[in-house]
């Protein structure tokens, strides 16, 4: 039985871009909730993408995103430090071949003057091959942008909910939207109900990614279409990290920006995506024709790049709009419901500014169903779990001597010690992925093959449940299928 | 059938009448023809499973057939491993079941098996 | 935390590093320090429970736990000290390790020489890149085998099996023992990678499907695996398009090879063999770090736990003469080098100034008389076969060493048809 539960603002989708708003929201005195399908987030788009945070050339002078890429791109650099998001610094280059490419990067280089990027500028092969040295000899020119970053996305969605849930919001995993509920006249949100229960609500928000026009749809608006696009990855072995020093992209085709050979924030390497239109809001597998088209790409690129670099492979869908833009805005009617929709590339990248662009929105339209006072106990900074692995050996004794659990590693390819996943279920994470999300335990060269029973049994001790109730990403993903003398039993019994 | 006398694993054929070898071939040296008497006759395995236990620092210890067991009888004999729980400390070379199916298979333990310490690991 | 230091410091506790302990014992070492990461030794012969170890060491055949218990009791006699539940995170090309564990918290342990036996580590499922979905029930076969032998759980009932390594078919067999279903091993090469006795005693005896030039195409299953597309393959190991088969199942275990753990040797500045993975030896076991030496699985994969013991043992002789100041310095240098049939060997060059067996794997199967031999008429050996599954060797004696011209730099090892 599930009980009701009275929130100003309920956020539907816990992305960057809800995580995000839900932060900024938590700075005013609003009872806020958000709610996600998802057992852990970042889930979507939002988890796998590229990690850029784009410099902002790439976007059409005068649309929204435009603005809010540059915008984005500036609030990252600020906001990095005060939550503790790994952000690295490394600047991009799209990189052309021949005149026609040299062209495009011009064009380029004029939007994004327009746009206001600062220190775009067009080099010769002889800089680029300096500066990237196992970039492909055919290249001939290349729009160097320094403010272009990579971000470790799955730090940037936990670390801005994190914070908002300092602040006071809730937030509700494996809770999925079935309906909005509206007055008689359907003229006024009231609240939204989930397969958890009813959230009685006077403004709700369509944070929800692939499925944001289904929602939308459930308030009456049709304006617009979301059409799911794939986009495959490969992620290569740390050794490899060094092969790029910055995020490269070829040049732009129709179908968008290309594939890319980039460093991760930890120093992987990430090469992707594809863009594959398809009907399924759910399908996020990989397929053998994708992968081949990451890999060709990549090594035209990047010759040295082969397979055998691999150390694991991934898919996402982006959520793409029929409208040329970033659909935000609040209807007149239900009044009370917000788009945040259809927010494909440079979505990640613009998903702080998006958020206060929202916040300047509800004050203006909303402020009759909600009052914008300021939350005094607002705590702007948070910080992460301790990234054990990169501090100097002198902090690594210092946290040991404090907590022995910090002296047991049990992710030995990143060098993750038993404190940090503890920290990561306290934090909420209770499934593999979760723990993998929060802390990397997990995600290096052995993927889970040293770690994976020693994440079970913690997990099973920390959320008191058998290890064979562990899951790999909740729902029906049970790791185990009983203990290893069941089945004697179980056939004895027929 | 491949003969697992030595390493060279040749794959012999072998024609038999019941319990009776008739002919041996493919076989590199004459050894087949013994393995491939017993292995029609009485074909036997060494046997290893684990057994569960209780208090211990694992949950299963492993064991193991002193002796080669007879192929036929294994999931008997697995069954009846199945049923027990062994308290912990486990000695390796502890008989853990002994004339198992009634058939003289005895299983034992094949490591030390501390008990659980009294806070949690 | 109070820094350790020690005349010989080895790391990982299984058949290697238990064997170095003892050897470097033997040598005279006097303080003797085996550091593992596990609660308990043995490495990961702890879990392999099935017969098979001891029979040149000890003329029987034991399963992996009684194999190791009688090397940890050695261990334990000769006096060699032994650190559990102890992570090694760093490594220096002076020897010299940064250590861990919730007693002491971080450490550091310095030595007279080092020994690396950090065993290796299963390719995982990215190293295949299988597309599909990512559900829970795909393991790699020694993850599976952790779970089922010492954590007591079953990850799943209804397998296939990917991949025709030992580990692949031991653990058909043992899913089988505890009542899972195993509905086929698939091996993209045309000859299977385990012993002929293991396709034996784990496959022709329950029935199990197996399938040379064969591979899995495609994950099904969103939560938990529902079923696997397998494909047959050409000889170039491409799928050929109709023969895709949809199979059922809940479990996909992997056993596609396996690497050396490198992180520390890389760290310490070791030189790294581009094909082995681990890092480059001399007959002595030692690294291009002179006073850091390592053996075992974490130089090149070998077949037998017997030759790992043997291995580690000789090269913790060698690690306690060196950090005693009596291992001789190397006066040449003469490269070893794989010929057509041979990518996989170690050492990778030796000094010539003692007897050297230089282990290598034949790269494809030469079924019949054949020819095993080292260049410079150094070595020759008539075989009834080779195969890429066993480990084979060639022996070089010092004296025929000796003699070698100074020019001959390199000796070449390889088998073929005789």
């Amino acid at each position: 039985m599930h009980k009701d539960r009275y929130y100003d603002v309920v956020i539907v989708g816990a992305g960057i871009v809800g995580s995000a708003l839900a932060r900024e929201l938590s700075a005013w005195s609003l009872r806020i909730a958000v709610i996600d399908r998802a057992s852990d987030i970042p889930s979507g788009a939002s988890r796998a993408n590229s990690a850029m945070i784009h410099a902002g050339y790439d976007d059409e002078p005068g649309t929204v995103k435009a603005a809010l890429c540059a915008e984005g791109n500036r609030l990252y650099r600020e906001l990095a430090g005060p939550l503790d998001i790994t952000l690295l610094n490394c600047g991009s280059y799209v990189c052309g071949v021949g005149d026609g490419d040299l062209a495009k990067l011009e064009l380029l280089l004029d939007q994004g003057r327009e746009n206001g990027v600062p220190g775009l500028e067009i080099i010769g092969a002889d800089e680029l091959h300096a500066a990237e040295p196992n970039v492909t000899p055919d290249v001939t020119h290349a729009l160097r942008a320094p403010t272009g970053a990579i971000i470790n996305n799955f730090e940037a969605v936990l670390a801005f909910m994190d914070n908002a849930q300092q602040n006071g919001v809730d937030l509700f995993l494996e809770t999925e939207l079935t309906s909005l509920l509206l007055s008689d006249d359907r003229g006024a949100v009231t609240g939204a109900t989930t397969n958890r229960g009813v959230f009685f609500a006077p403004v709700v928000i369509n944070a929800s990614g692939t499925s944001s026009d289904l929602v939308a749809g459930m308030a009456g608006d049709h304006s617009f279409r979301i059409s799911p696009i794939r986009g495959e990855y490969y992620i290569l072995d740390k050794n490899y990290g060094h092969t790029v020093n910055s995020f490269l992209f070829s040049c732009p085709t129709d179908r968008g920006k290309g594939v890319t050979v980039a460093p991760t924030a930890e120093r992987n390497l990430l090469i992707g995506p594809t863009s594959q239109l398809q009907e399924s809001r759910e399908d996020a597998s990989t397929t053998a024709e994708g992968l081949a088209e990451v890999m060709d790409g990549a090594r035209a690129l990047v010759p040295s790049i082969t397979p055998s670099m691999a150390i694991t492979t991934f898919s996402g869908l982006r959520a793409s709009a029929d409208t040329k833009d970033f659909v935000i805005n609040a209807l007149d009617s239900p009044h009370g419901f917000v788009n945040v929709a259809g927010i494909k590339s440079p979505g990640f990248t613009a998903a702080p500014a998006i958020a206060r662009r929202v916040v300047d929105l509800m004050k203006d339209r909303l402020s009759d169903i909600i009052t914008f006072v300021p939350n005094r106990k607002f705590v702007p900074e948070r910080r992460h779990i301790p990234r054990f692995e990169s501090l100097p050996v002198e902090e690594k004794a210092r946290l040991a001597a404090a907590d022995p659990r910090y002296a047991q590693i049990v992710c030995r390819c990143e060098t993750v010690t038993e404190a940090q996943i503890v920290e990561a279920i306290r934090r909420g994470a209770r499934t593999v992925a979760a723990v993998k999300i929060w802390t990397r335990a997990g995600a290096g060269r052995c993927q889970g093959g040293f770690c994976g029973p020693r994440v079970v049994a913690i997990l099973a001790r920390e959320l008191g449940i058998p290890p064979d109730e562990v899951t790999r990403h909740g729902g029906h993903s049970r790791l185990l299928s009983g203990r290893t003398k069941d089945y004697w039993f179980r056939e004895a019994g027929r | 059938m491949i003969c697992v006398n030595c390493p060279v694993g040749c794959d012999i054929k072998v024609t038999a009448e019941g319990d009776e070898v008739k002919s041996v071939e493919g076989n590199a040296c004459p050894r087949a023809l013994e393995f491939a008497r017993d292995e029609v006759r009485n074909p036997t395995r060494i046997f290893a499973t684990t057994v569960r236990v209780s208090g211990g620092r694992l949950p299963v210890c492993p064991v193991r057939s002193l002796r080669a067991a007879p192929k036929s009888r294994l999931f008997d004999i697995s069954r009846e491993v199945a049923r027990l729980v062994v308290p912990a400390p486990v000695r390796i070379g502890q008989m853990i079941l002994e004339d198992a199916c009634g058939i003289g298979v005895d299983i034992v333990a094949t490591r030390d098996l501390e008990a659980q310490e009294e806070d949690v690991k | 935390m109070s820094d350790i230091h020690v005349d010989v410091v080895v790391v990982g506790a299984g058949p290697a590093g238990v064997a170095a302990g003892i050897g470097a014992r033997e040598a005279g070492a006097g303080r003797v320090l085996v550091i593992e990461r596990d609660w308990d030794l043995g490495g990961i012969l702890q879990q392999c429970i099935h017969p098979g170890f001891g029979l040149h060491t000890f003329k029987e055949e034991l399963t992996g736990p009684e194999y190791m218990h009688r090397w940890v009791r050695w261990a334990h006699d000769a006096g060699v000290e032994f650190m559990t539940n102890t992570m090694v995170f760093g490594a220096y090309p002076d020897g010299s390790l940064d250590v861990m564990n919730p007693d002491r918290g971080v450490f550091r342990v310095s030595a007279g020489a080092t020994l690396l036996a950090m065993g290796c580590r299963e390719r995982p499922l990215g190293a295949v890149n299988i597309p599909g979905t990512r559900p829970a029930g795909i393991y790699t076969a020694g993850t599976a085998q952790r779970f089922v032998n010492m954590e007591g759980y079953m990850p799943g009932e209804r397998a296939v099996i990917m991949g025709s390594g030992d580990i692949g078919l031991i653990m058909a067999r043992r899913m089988i023992w505890e009542g899972a279903k195993v509905e086929a091993v698939f091996e993209i090469m045309p000859w299977a990678g385990g012993l002929r006795r293991n396709i034996a005693q784990c496959l022709d005896d329950y029935g199990i499907p197996f399938f040379l030039q064969h591979s899995v195409a495609r994950v099904h299953g969103r939560d938990r695996l529902e079923g696997v597309t397998a494909v047959k393959v050409d000889d170039d190991r491409r799928p050929l398009p109709g023969s895709e088969r949809f199979i059922p199942c809940d479990t996909l275990l992997l056993a596609v090879g396996l690497i050396p753990e490198n992180e520390l040797s890389r760290m310490a500045g070791a030189q790294i063999h581009p094909v082995t993975g681990g890092p480059v030896i001399n007959e002595l076991y030692q690294t291009t770090c002179p006073s850091i030496f390592a053996a075992g699985n974490v130089v090149i994969v070998y077949d037998l736990a017997d030759w790992v013991s043997q291995e580690g043992m000789a090269a913790g002789r060698n690690a306690a003469l060196y950090a005693t100041g009596r291992l001789q310095a190397p006066v040449r240098r003469i490269e070893i080098a794989g010929g057509a049939n041979v990518r996989l060997f170690s050492p990778h060059y030796i000094t010539g100034g003692t007897d050297a067996t230089i282990y290598f794997r034949v790269n494809r199967p030469i079924e019949g008389r054949c020819r095993v031999f080292a260049s410079h008429g150094l070595y020759e050996r008539r075989e009834r076969y080779a195969r890429p599954g066993e480990m084979n060797e060639v022996r070089l004696k010092k004296d025929a060493l000796a003699a070698l011209p100074d020019g001959a730099t390199r000796i070449v090892v390889d088998v073929e048809e005789a």
